[in-house]
C-alpha cells in the first residue's frame, strides 16, 4: 500500500446532514477534533506503541510460539535440571558403557558408562549459560562502543571501524585454539570471555550503523533544535529507534555462540571435564559412532534444536520489528 | 545593504552567510580537494511579524540555510544576528536560551516525529528541556492546549505518531515548534509532503498561528504559489545565493532577474486557457554542481542574456542601476547586470465569474 | 461516458478500463483500492488521471500494465480492453508481449527504475535485442538515436555512462526514451515530473507532450498536480477513494467543476497571480481504504452531503457536453 492507513473518520458532521452548508474551514478542524470512530472505533484506535504492535505480531507467529516454547523449556531445565532428570551426570558405571536404551535410561549409556539422558539434560545448563552470558557481554560491549562511535563519529569512530576490521580478520576456531589452549581453568568463563572478545565487533558494527541511521532522522534534529543535550538525544531518541537490529542480531548470535562453545569443546580447547557439555559429549562419542550412535545422536540433536530455536526466534523478532512491513 | 525604509526593526539579520562542506580524499590522511558551497554568501533580514519566503530548486541551498538559521549547523563564515546579537558563535546555556526563540518545522512528517514516543511526550519534550518555561504540573494541560491550537483532539495525547495521517503529524510537529513560544519559526517545506487537500489546511493553520502569536516565519519551499500565498517578502535562491528579493508583488509581478522569470514562467498554472497565451522560458541544461560554481554570475551558464561581463564580474544583490531612481515595483534587489522587467505570470480571470 | 461500441467517435478507444476492482490484503483487513473504475483513452489522446495519494490512480495503472503486486493485490472484477482484447484474460507470456511492445510506463523515480550497474546504452539497447532480435552493435546505435530524440546532449559520448552520472531531468528523459523505444501505442506516465524541479519539469513535460503528438500515442498521465494537468491533458478523470468522481474535457472542468471534490481541490490551491486571504480547505481527511464510508465515499468531507449520500452510492451521472459526475447533487456543485 502506498499510503499509511488513515484513522477511520466516518461519521458525517452534524451540520452536513441538514443540507448545503457553506464552505467553512472550521468545520474541517472540528471534524478532526472529534474522537475517531465514536463508539464503534474503540478497539483499534487505542494507543499502540510500535513495541506493542510487534508483540501483537509475535504472539500470532507460529515460528515464535514454537521457538519460544523450546527456549522456555531449555531455560527451565537449565535452572532446575533435577525436575526431569533424577540422576547425577557425573555418576558413571564403566560396566554399563555403551549400553543402549533401557528402562530408566531412555538414551542409554556413554563410553564411560554415564547416563546419556542425564548428561544431555545437564548439558543444557552449560550451553544456555554460555549462550546467555556471552550474548549479554557481546551486546553490552558492542552496542555501547558501536553506538557511541556512530553517534559522535569522528576519530574514535574511524579507530573503532579499523579495530572491528582487524577482529573480523581473525578466524574464530583458530583463534579459539590459540587463545584457549593456554587456559587451564575448568569453568565456563574463559570460553565466555573468548566469545565476547571475538563477538563484540559484529554487534558494534550493527549498532553503529543503526545509530547512524537513527540519528539522521528529523526528530533527532528537532530535539537538537530544542536545545536537547547529547545524552537526551542518545537515550530518548536514538537508542529506542536503534535497538531493534541489535536485539535481532544478538538473538541469532546467541544460537551461534552455543554452537561455537560446542565446537571449541569438541576440539578440546573449550570446556573441560568435569563440566558437562554437549560439545564434550560429542567429542567423547565420536570414536564409537558405528557401535553406539545413540551416544552421539542425543547431544547432537539437543544442540541442533537449541541453536535452531534461537535462530528462529531471531527471525521471528526481525519480522515483527521490521519497519518496512509496518 | 540599501534596503528601502523598513516599518519594523529586523528581528533576524543575516550577513555574508556561508556554509561550505569540504570534499576530502583519502581515508587516513584526509586531504581537502574542494568544497561544496551549499550556502555561499546570503544576506537577508526578517522583520518581526513578517513572513519571508525563500524559493529555489533542489540543491540551491535553501534547506542548508534553514538549518543554519536554527543553529543545526555552524556556518563557515558570516553572522546571524538575533535582535542584534550574533548567535553563530554561541554555545551552552546562551545557545539554549536563543533556541527557545527560534524553532523549526520540518518537511517530512514521517521522520520528524519519534515513533517510540507518544504525542504527549513529543510535544511535552520542549518543557523537559526547558523546565523553566512550564512547571511540571502544568505541562499536560499545556500540551493539550497546544493540540487544541493546532486543531487536533486533546484526547489524542497518549497516541503514537503512526496512528496519524501526514497532515495530522505535521500539526503535531507545529505544536512542538510552538511549545516554547518562539518568536521565529523556520519552516522547511512544511507542506510539500502533504496531499493537495491537506496542504491548504496546514497553510491556513500557519496563517492563523502567525496572527494569534505574532510569529515571524521564514518559509522555505519550492512551490512558488504557496510561497506567494503565505509570504510578505520573497527571496529567490540559486546555487547558494539569493539572486532576487523583494515584496511578493515585486517578485511575482515585476521580476527583474532572468532566473526568477524562468522559474515563474515554468510553474504549471491550473488553467488550461493559459496554455495558448503563456510565454514559457525554457532554460537549457541543468543546475551546475555547488562544488563547481561558475565564475562571475552563477546563473550565466543557463542564462539567455549572458555576456562577457557575466563571466567576469559577480553581480551584487542590490537595486539595479536602471531602476535606481525609479519608484516602480521593479526597483528591488536583483543580482543581475542586465536586469529588466518582464511579466511572466499570466494575469488570469480565474474560475470565479 | 464509455459509449456503446458502435458510437460516433472520431477514433476508436485504444484502451478501455471497465468497472475495475482491485483489493489489497493487509494485516488489518482488506483495503479496497480500486472500486469500479471505468475510463478510456483514444489514440493520440492525453487522459489525465488526477487524485491524491490512496485514490487508486496508480493502482489502476499498475493493473493496466500488469505489474500489480499479486499478492497482496488482487483484481476482483472488471475488464481491461486494449485494442479490443481483454488483457486480464491473456496468459502471462502474452501479457509480457503486450507490455513494453505495445504499452509502456514511465515512473516517478527514474533513479530506482534504472539498473545502476548497466550503462544507459545497454539498458536502452536491451529492448531492441530482446524484442527485435537486433545485434548488440545495432542496438547501441538505436540507443544513441533514442537519446538524441529525447534531446540528451552529446548522446554518442554519453551512451556508455551509468544512470548515476546523469541529472534527475536527464534520467527522466532516459526513462522516456526507454518507454518510446518500441513505439508503443499507449504510454502510462505515473507522476513523471513530480520529483523534478519546476524548470526541469517544464522541459520534460514539453518533451513528453511533443513526442506523444508526433507518434500519435495514447497517454495516461497520472498526477496530483492540477497545474500539470491544465498544461497538457485533453481529458481528465478525477479519482477519490478508488472511484472516478468526475470526468470531463480539461477546459470544462477548470471552468465549472461538477463534483464538490473537484471544486474543493481547485479552490484549495493557492494561485501564482494573486495573494489570497485564506485558502479554502476541504475539511477532514482522505478516507481509510479499509473503512471506506458507505454511500458516497466523499460525504464526510462534502459541503453538499445529506442523508441520501450516506446510504446511496452515486453512479456516474451524465453531465452535458460529454462529462460525468458521481455526485447526487452535481447540478448544485456545477451551478452553485
Amino acid at each position: 500500500m502506498p499510503e499509511p492507513l488513515y484513522e477511520p473518520d466516518t461519521a458525517i458532521s452534524a451540520g452536513g446532514a441538514g443540507g448545503a452548508t457553506d464552505f467553512a474551514v472550521d468545520e474541517g478542524e472540528t471534524l478532526e477534533k472529534r474522537p475517531d470512530g465514536g463508539p464503534q472505533g474503540a478497539g483499534p484506535g487505542k494507543p499502540r506503541s510500535l513495541w506493542s504492535d510487534a508483540w501483537r505480531d509475535l504472539r500470532r507467529n507460529p515460528v515464535f510460539i514454537v521457538s519460544g516454547l523450546v527456549i522456555a523449556f531449555l531455560v527451565v531445565i537449565s535452572l532446575w535440571p533435577s525436575l526431569i532428570a533424577s540422576g547425577n551426570p557425573l555418576q558413571c558405571d564403566l560396566a554399563r558403557a555403551q549400553e543402549g536404551s533401557q528402562p530408566g535410561h531412555p538414551f542409554g549409556f556413554d563410553g564411560q558408562g554415564c547416563d546419556v539422558y542425564t548428561r544431555t539434560v545437564y548439558g543444557a545448563r552449560t550451553s544456555v549459560t554460555v549462550g546467555v552470558c556471552a550474548t549479554l557481554g557481546v551486546a553490552l560491549l558492542g552496542s555501547v562502543l558501536g553506538g557511541l562511535a556512530g553517534f559522535f563519529g569522528g576519530g574514535w569512530d574511524a579507530l573503532l571501524s579499523r579495530i572491528t576490521d582487524v577482529f573480523f580478520g581473525i578466524p574464530v576456531v583458530l583463534g579459539g585454539l590459540v587463545f584457549l589452549s593456554v587456559v587451564t581453568s575448568t569453568t565456563v568463563w574463559p570460553v565466555i570471555g573468548f566469545i565476547v572478545l571475538l563477538g563484540w565487533p559484529q554487534i558494534a558494527r550493527i549498532a553503529r550503523g543503526s545509530v547512524i541511521t537513527a540519528k539522521q532522522n528529523d526528530y533527532v534534529q528537532a530535539a537538537r533544535a530544542l536545545g536537547a543535550s547529547n545524552a537526551r538525544m542518545l537515550l530518548r531518541h536514538v537508542t529506542p529507534n536503534a535497538v531493534a537490529p541489535v536485539i535481532v542480531v544478538a538473538t541469532i548470535a546467541l544460537g551461534t555462540y552455543i554452537s561455537l562453545e560446542a565446537t571449541l569443546s569438541y576440539l578440546g580447547v573449550g570446556l573441560k571435564p568435569p563440566t558437562v557439555s554437549w560439545g564434550i559429549d560429542l567429542s567423547a562419542a565420536s570414536p564409537y559412532v558405528r557401535n553406539a550412535p545413540h551416544m552421539l545422536l542425543w547431544p547432537a540433536g539437543a544442540l541442533a534444536v537449541t541453536v535452531l530455536a534461537f535462530i528462529m526466534l531471531g527471525d521471528a523478532v526481525r519480522d515483527a520489528l521490521d519497519p518496512k512491513l509496518r | 545593504m540599501a534596503e528601502p525604509a523598513r516599518q519594523t526593526e529586523a528581528i533576524l539579520e543575516v550577513r555574508g552567510l556561508h556554509k561550505h562542506y569540504p570534499l576530502t580524499q583519502g581515508i587516513v590522511f584526509k586531504k581537502q580537494v574542494g568544497a561544496v558551497r551549499a550556502v555561499d554568501g546570503v544576506d537577508l533580514d526578517l522583520a518581526a511579524g513578517e513572513t519571508l519566503g525563500i524559493v529555489g530548486e533542489s540543491g540551491c541551498g535553501k534547506s542548508t540555510l534553514a538549518r543554519l538559521l536554527v543553529h543545526l549547523e555552524r556556518p563557515t563564515a558570516g553572522v546571524i544576528r538575533y535582535k542584534g546579537e550574533d548567535i553563530t558563535k554561541l554555545s551552552g546555556r546562551a545557545l539554549k536560551a536563543v533556541r527557545r526563540n527560534i524553532q523549526m518545522v520540518f518537511q517530512d512528517p514521517y521522520t520528524s516525529l519519534n515513533p517510540r514516543m507518544t504525542v504527549g511526550d513529543i510535544i511535552g519534550e520542549p518543557y523537559e528541556i526547558h523546565p523553566e518555561v512550564a512547571p511540571k504540573g502544568d505541562r499536560r494541560q499545556k500540551v493539550q492546549d497546544l493540540l487544541d491550537v493546532v486543531g487536533l483532539n486533546p484526547e489524542y495525547i497518549n497516541r503514537y505518531p503512526h496512528q496519524f495521517s501526514g497532515g495530522q503529524r505535521q500539526r503535531i510537529g507545529i505544536a512542538r515548534g510552538l511549545a516554547l513560544q518562539p518568536e521565529i519559526i523556520v519552516a522547511d517545506e512544511p507542506v510539500s509532503a502533504l496531499d493537495v487537500s491537506v496542504q491548504a489546511q496546514v497553510v491556513n493553520l500557519l496563517d492563523k498561528l502567525q496572527n494569534e502569536f505574532g510569529l515571524s516565519y521564514v518559509f522555505i519551499a519550492h512551490d512558488l504559489s504557496i510561497v506567494r500565498h503565505i509570504s510578505d517578502r520573497v527571496g529567490v535562491m540559486y546555487l547558494g545565493r539569493i539572486v532576487e528579493i523583494g515584496k511578493d508583488a515585486e517578485i511575482y509581478d515585476h521580476p527583474t532577474h532572468p532566473y526568477t522569470q524562468a522559474l515563474l514562467s515554468a510553474v504549471p498554472v491550473p488553467d488550461p486557457t493559459a496554455r495558448e497565451h503563456r510565454e514559457r522560458i525554457l532554460l537549457t541544461g541543468d543546475v551546475p554542481s555547488p562544488a563547481n560554481i561558475p565564475s562571475g554570475c552563477r546563473f550565466r551558464t543557463r542564462c539567455w542574456k549572458a555576456r562577457q561581463r557575466c563571466a567576469q564580474e559577480v553581480p551584487l544583490l542590490a537595486v539595479p542601476a536602471v531602476f535606481r531612481d525609479d519608484r516602480s515595483p521593479a526597483a528591488h534587489d536583483s543580482a543581475c547586470h542586465f536586469a529588466e522587467e518582464k511579466h511572466v505570470v499570466p494575469l488570469e480571470p480565474g474560475p470565479v465569474t | 461516458m464509455t459509449a456503446a461500441p458502435a458510437s460516433f467517435e472520431p477514433s476508436p478507444a485504444l484502451l478501455e478500463v471497465r468497472d475495475l476492482h482491485v483489493e489489497f490484503r493487509t494485516r488489518d483487513g482488506v483495503a479496497r483500492a480500486v472500486n469500479g473504475v471505468t475510463y478510456s483513452v483514444a489514440e493520440g489522446e492525453t487522459l489525465a488521471v488526477l487524485g491524491e495519494s490512496g485514490s487508486g490512480k496508480s493502482v489502476t495503472a499498475q493493473a493496466v500494465m500488469g505489474i500489480l503486486d499479486m499478492p497482496p493485490g488482487r483484481i476482483t472484477g472488471g475488464e481491461i480492453l486494449f485494442q479490443g482484447r481483454d488483457l486480464l484474460k491473456l496468459k502471462e507470456d502474452e501479457r509480457r508481449e503486450v507490455r513494453g511492445r505495445e504499452m509502456a510506463m514511465i515512473f516517478q523515480d527514474a533513479l530506482s527504475s534504472l539498473n545502476p550497474v548497466l550503462s544507459v546504452g545497454e539498458q536502452l539497447g536491451e529492448m531492441f535485442v530482446v524484442h527485435r532480435g537486433m545485434s548488440r552493435k545495432d542496438a547501441r546505435n538505436k540507443a544513441v538515436e533514442l537519446m538524441d530524440r529525447v534531446r540528451i546532449p552529446a548522446a554518442r559520448e554519453r551512451v556508455g555512462q551509468y544512470p548515476h552520472q546523469f541529472s534527475g531531468g536527464m534520467r527522466q528523459r532516459i526513462m522516456i526514451a526507454m518507454a518510446l523505444a518500441l513505439e508503443p501505442a499507449l504510454i502510462i506516465a505515473d507522476e513523471p515530473t513530480t520529483a523534478l524541479d519546476v524548470t526541469v519539469q517544464a522541459q520534460v513535460m514539453d518533451l513528453l507532450a511533443e513526442l506523444q503528438r508526433e507518434l500519435a500515442m495514447g497517454l495516461i498521465l497520472i498526477t496530483h498536480d492540477l497545474g500539470v494537468v491544465a498544461d497538457v491533458a485533453d481529458r481528465i478523470a478525477v479519482m477519490y477513494a478508488g472511484r472516478i468522481v468526475e470526468t470531463a474535457p480539461v477546459h470544462d472542468i477548470y471552468k465549472a467543476p461538477a463534483h464538490p471534490y473537484t471544486k474543493g481541490l481547485l479552490e484549495s490551491i493557492p494561485r501564482l497571480d494573486q495573494k489570497g486571504q485564506e485558502l479554502y480547505a476541504i475539511k477532514g481527511l482522505p478516507p481509510n481504504l479499509l473503512h471506506i464510508p458507505p454511500g458516497c465515499a466523499f460525504h464526510p468531507r462534502c459541503p453538499l452531503g445529506r442523508d441520501m449520500c450516506r446510504t446511496d452510492e452515486p453512479p456516474l451521472y451524465d453531465v452535458p457536453d460529454g462529462r460525468g459526475s458521481a455526485c447526487h447533487f452535481w447540478q448544485e456543485a456545477h451551478h452553485g
